[in-house]
């Protein structure tokens, strides 16, 4: 009797030993599907924002020739204002899509969270800053699509005569 | 518990990754991206840099940025290797108190462990902000060859950056691990790495629960970064060629340039030819002048291939010299490839490793990441978080229903978690049809004759009504066992029927690979087969619905209209017999057009009793077909009361 007691008390502690670990699994998994969700839906919402990205970069690209083009177009005479408007056009629309053009001047400190030094030479601006923008830089949102590449000015060849 | 990180910290980039629910994940780096270059620099402005801000002001900066620093990482200054880097390394570099590597950063020496402790430090402090917790825990990948003093210096910029080191582990062995080639059993494995900067091989043989190094080669000095020149120096060449201006001396012309040499080398990964276009590249006394070539594939391959028959042989030798050169077997003793470095997935290389061995690489793995990959693994192992209590198991296979023509219908696709359970409404596929006969099965394969039959039963007792018309729910339920419950209900009537498969996960591991390739090798037949059955089932539709239209409109519509329809539909019906997906489409085209008459004939004759030709329009009416079909039915009340 006694062992049949005992024996049916250590059942129901292994049973509610059991209960206890099945029911933290549960909510465990619950709370992990949960938790899923949420962060898929914050991964959902960065993709929707940084989407087409790949796109906006070649995009880049393309607008950098295009101004290119304007440069030699204006050293041969003026540019017929149409030229112009599409030019405006296109950065428009990539505005609408979040990007951005990186403001920069010459003068202005080297920042290696915006710019790229790709080279250095003599400048009449400060050492160690800008000496001329070579590419624009361009963001996405708060993100960096593409750094400024620009050259530095070089520091002990400043032309101060 | 607190997250143990997995780091691979390479010579030219570095990783983070993390176990997240059982599966490995990359954690993103405060810019924005899945690697971090492995440079360190003291800007002019006296602020230390690490990553890719060190990165971008490396070149107007050489003397104080640090780069490849895990080449000198726990070596003495006089070994050989050293002085060779010492060669070509752009900082300064001298012998410290205890013979080891001293770097000169700004105006201070630091040990190349300090260097990479910066490197660490950022890895830990992205992953910290990625992740909203601390992380005071890592698993650091190693090359193979490291000695014991490499280690040691690894470990020691870790506890530096303020990680405590678990385990260091070889980067093949990670490689291994990610593809979870650590559980077979007395296998051998290569490892082949090609990385931006060092090429990497590894021989290893898994025991019982270890993994041992047999053998390691390579070349430090070779890797992806020789083939970006040599692609940007054959560009310039090719341009001096065209126009006879040297664009070398332009930086913005080589910036372009750069840029296009290595949206060539991806594009080629994939397309057989390229084409390099940079308008205004420079200009001349004659105005402005253009790059614009063409670049194949096989031209990328002849510049690379001295670099890939160098990795080909030093694999050879790695796998087949005896020991201490080499591991001593045959090439035919391997039995898994791993691929790993960025470089690996140019089709050339591949090929080249597929031709040696005889047999293909695994390569599912980001070869940028799978390093990184592997190190979370082993960080789940420590910390316990693979080996997880309720393992949950997938559905191998799809499950199906057979619907009008012979279609397989999936219910619960492959791969699939269970426990699950899918619930999808069916109807009739003809006029007072009172019994549907469901057909469970199990394959990849469109065609429900070519799956495996699970079950089959019939449900009777449907009121008689028009097809389309009954709402049949089908539902599958797969248990944790693997138990699969089907059960269909007549929504009108309350009838049900329903039956349980014990075994619907039951089969043999080479059962389901049979299955998976058959329906690999017949995708393009099986396509095909499915768009036949299912234009097919179009026409029947639509001959069914004009038929119908005929019948509703009775002498409302004139009989020259009348007659016209009826031929078409005939010729619908003769067409649909035959095997000709072209003529069966143009016949019910045909008939489509033919039956707009209907609904005129009713505009011209009676405005008000038109809606059942209205419906008969147009191929993509979605009508209720033979056999339970997935029903449309955006309203599931409507034929329900």
């Amino acid at each position: 009797m006694d062992k049949d007691l005992r024996e049916l008390k250590e059942k129901l502690e292994k049973a509610k030993a059991d209960r206890d670990q099945y029911l933290a699994g549960w909510q465990r998994a619950k709370a992990d599907y949960l938790n899923y969700k949420k962060e898929e839906q914050a991964r959902l919402g960065e993709i929707a924002r940084y989407t087409g990205e790949e796109l906006l970069k070649e995009m880049i690209t393309v607008l950098d020739s295009f101004d290119l083009g304007l440069q030699a177009l204006e050293k041969s005479g003026p540019v017929e204002k149409g030229v112009y408007m599409i030019r405006a056009q296109i950065e428009d629309i990539l505005k609408k899509r979040g990007l951005e053009k990186i403001p920069l001047k010459p003068g202005d400190p080297f920042d290696p969270a915006i710019a790229e030094a790709i080279t250095e030479g003599e400048s009449e601006q400060p050492p160690g800053t800008i000496a001329e923008e070579i590419e624009p830089g361009y963001r996405l949102y708060d993100k960096v699509l593409r750094p400024a590449r620009v050259r530095l000015s070089k520091d002990k060849l400043n032309p101060t005569p | 518990m607190p997250k143990i990180i997995g780091i691979d910290l390479g010579t030219t980039n570095s990783a983070v990754a993390i176990m997240e629910g059982g599966e490995p994940r990359i954690l993103e780096n405060s810019e924005g991206n899945r690697t971090t270059p492995s440079i360190t620099a003291k800007s002019k402005a006296g602020e230390r840099l690490v990553g890719l801000l060190a990165k971008r002001q490396s070149v107007t900066n050489p003397k104080n940025t640090i780069f490849s620093v895990k080449r000198l990482i726990g070596r003495k200054f006089s070994d050989p290797e050293v002085q060779r880097d010492k060669a070509w390394l752009p900082f300064e570099m001298r012998e410290s108190s205890h013979g080891g590597v001293e770097v000169k950063m700004g105006e201070e020496w630091y040990s190349p462990e300090q260097i990479s402790a910066f490197i660490l430090g950022k890895l830990k402090a992205d992953a910290e902000a990625k992740l909203g917790e601390k992380v005071e825990e890592a698993v650091i990948t190693v090359p193979a060859y490291f000695d014991d003093s490499q280690r040691q210096a690894t470990k020691n910029a870790g506890e530096i950056a303020g990680l405590k080191v678990d385990r260091l582990v070889n980067e093949p062995t990670a490689a291994a691990l990610a593809y979870g080639l650590n559980k077979k059993k007395n296998e051998k494995i290569v490892v082949y790495d090609f990385g931006g900067g060092t090429f990497d091989i590894s021989v290893l043989e898994v025991g019982d629960d270890t993994v041992e190094v047999k053998a390691t080669g390579g070349d430090t000095h070779l890797g992806g970064d020789d083939f970006d020149k040599e692609i940007q120096q054959y560009l310039a060449e090719e341009y001096k060629k065209q126009e006879g201006i040297d664009i070398s001396k332009d930086p913005l012309a080589v910036q372009r340039l750069k840029e296009a040499a290595e949206r060539a080398k991806h594009e080629l990964s994939s397309a057989t030819e390229t084409e390099i276009n940079i308008p205004y590249i420079s200009s001349d006394a004659n105005g402005p002048k253009h790059f614009l070539m063409k670049m194949t594939r096989a031209k990328l391959e002849d510049l690379a291939r001295k670099y890939i028959e160098r990795s080909i042989e030093l694999t050879r030798e790695a796998v087949t010299a005896p020991a201490p050169k080499g591991a001593g077997f045959q090439m035919s003793d391997v039995n898994e490839v791993v691929l790993v470095g960025g470089q690996t997935r140019m089709p050339a290389i591949q090929a080249a490793v597929k031709n040696l061995f005889g047999k293909e690489a695994h390569k599912g793995i980001n070869p940028d990441e799978v390093v990184a990959v592997g190190a979370a693994v082993q960080a789940g192992i420590l910390q316990g978080d693979v080996k997880d209590i309720l393992l949950l198991d997938v559905t191998p296979l799809t499950l199906s229903i057979e619907t009008m023509g012979g279609v397989a219908t999936p219910m619960i696709v492959k791969n699939t978690t269970v426990p699950t359970s899918k619930t999808q409404v069916f109807s009739t596929a003809a006029d007072n049809q009172t019994s549907v006969e469901v057909h469970v099965m199990q394959g990849e394969r469109p065609m429900a004759a070519d799956n495996k039959t699970l079950a089959m039963f019939r449900l009777d007792g449907i009121p008689p009504s028009p097809r389309g018309m009954p709402q049949i729910e089908v539902s599958f339920d797969i248990d944790a066992n693997g138990i699969l419950s089907v059960k269909a209900v007549d929504k009108a009537s309350g009838k049900s029927q329903s039956v349980k498969i014990e075994a619907s996960t039951a089969l043999s591991k080479e059962e389901i690979e049979r299955l998976k390739q058959e329906a690999a090798k017949f995708a393009e037949e099986d396509a095909r087969k499915k768009e036949l059955v299912e234009v097919r089932n179009q026409a029947e539709t639509l001959a069914y619905t004009a038929e119908k239209a005929l019948r509703d409109a009775g002498d409302k519509v004139p009989a020259d209209v009348k007659s016209a329809v009826e031929a078409k539909v005939a010729a619908v019906k003769q067409a649909q017999s035959g095997e000709d997906k072209a003529v069966i489409e143009k016949a019910v085209a045909e008939l489509s057009a033919e039956m707009q008459k209907i609904g005129q004939s009713y505009y011209n004759k009676d405005q008000g009793a038109q809606d059942g030709a209205q419906t008969a329009n147009g191929p993509d009416n979605k009508n209720p077909e033979p056999g339970p079909e997935p029903e449309p039915a955006p309203d599931p009340d409507a034929a329900n009361s």
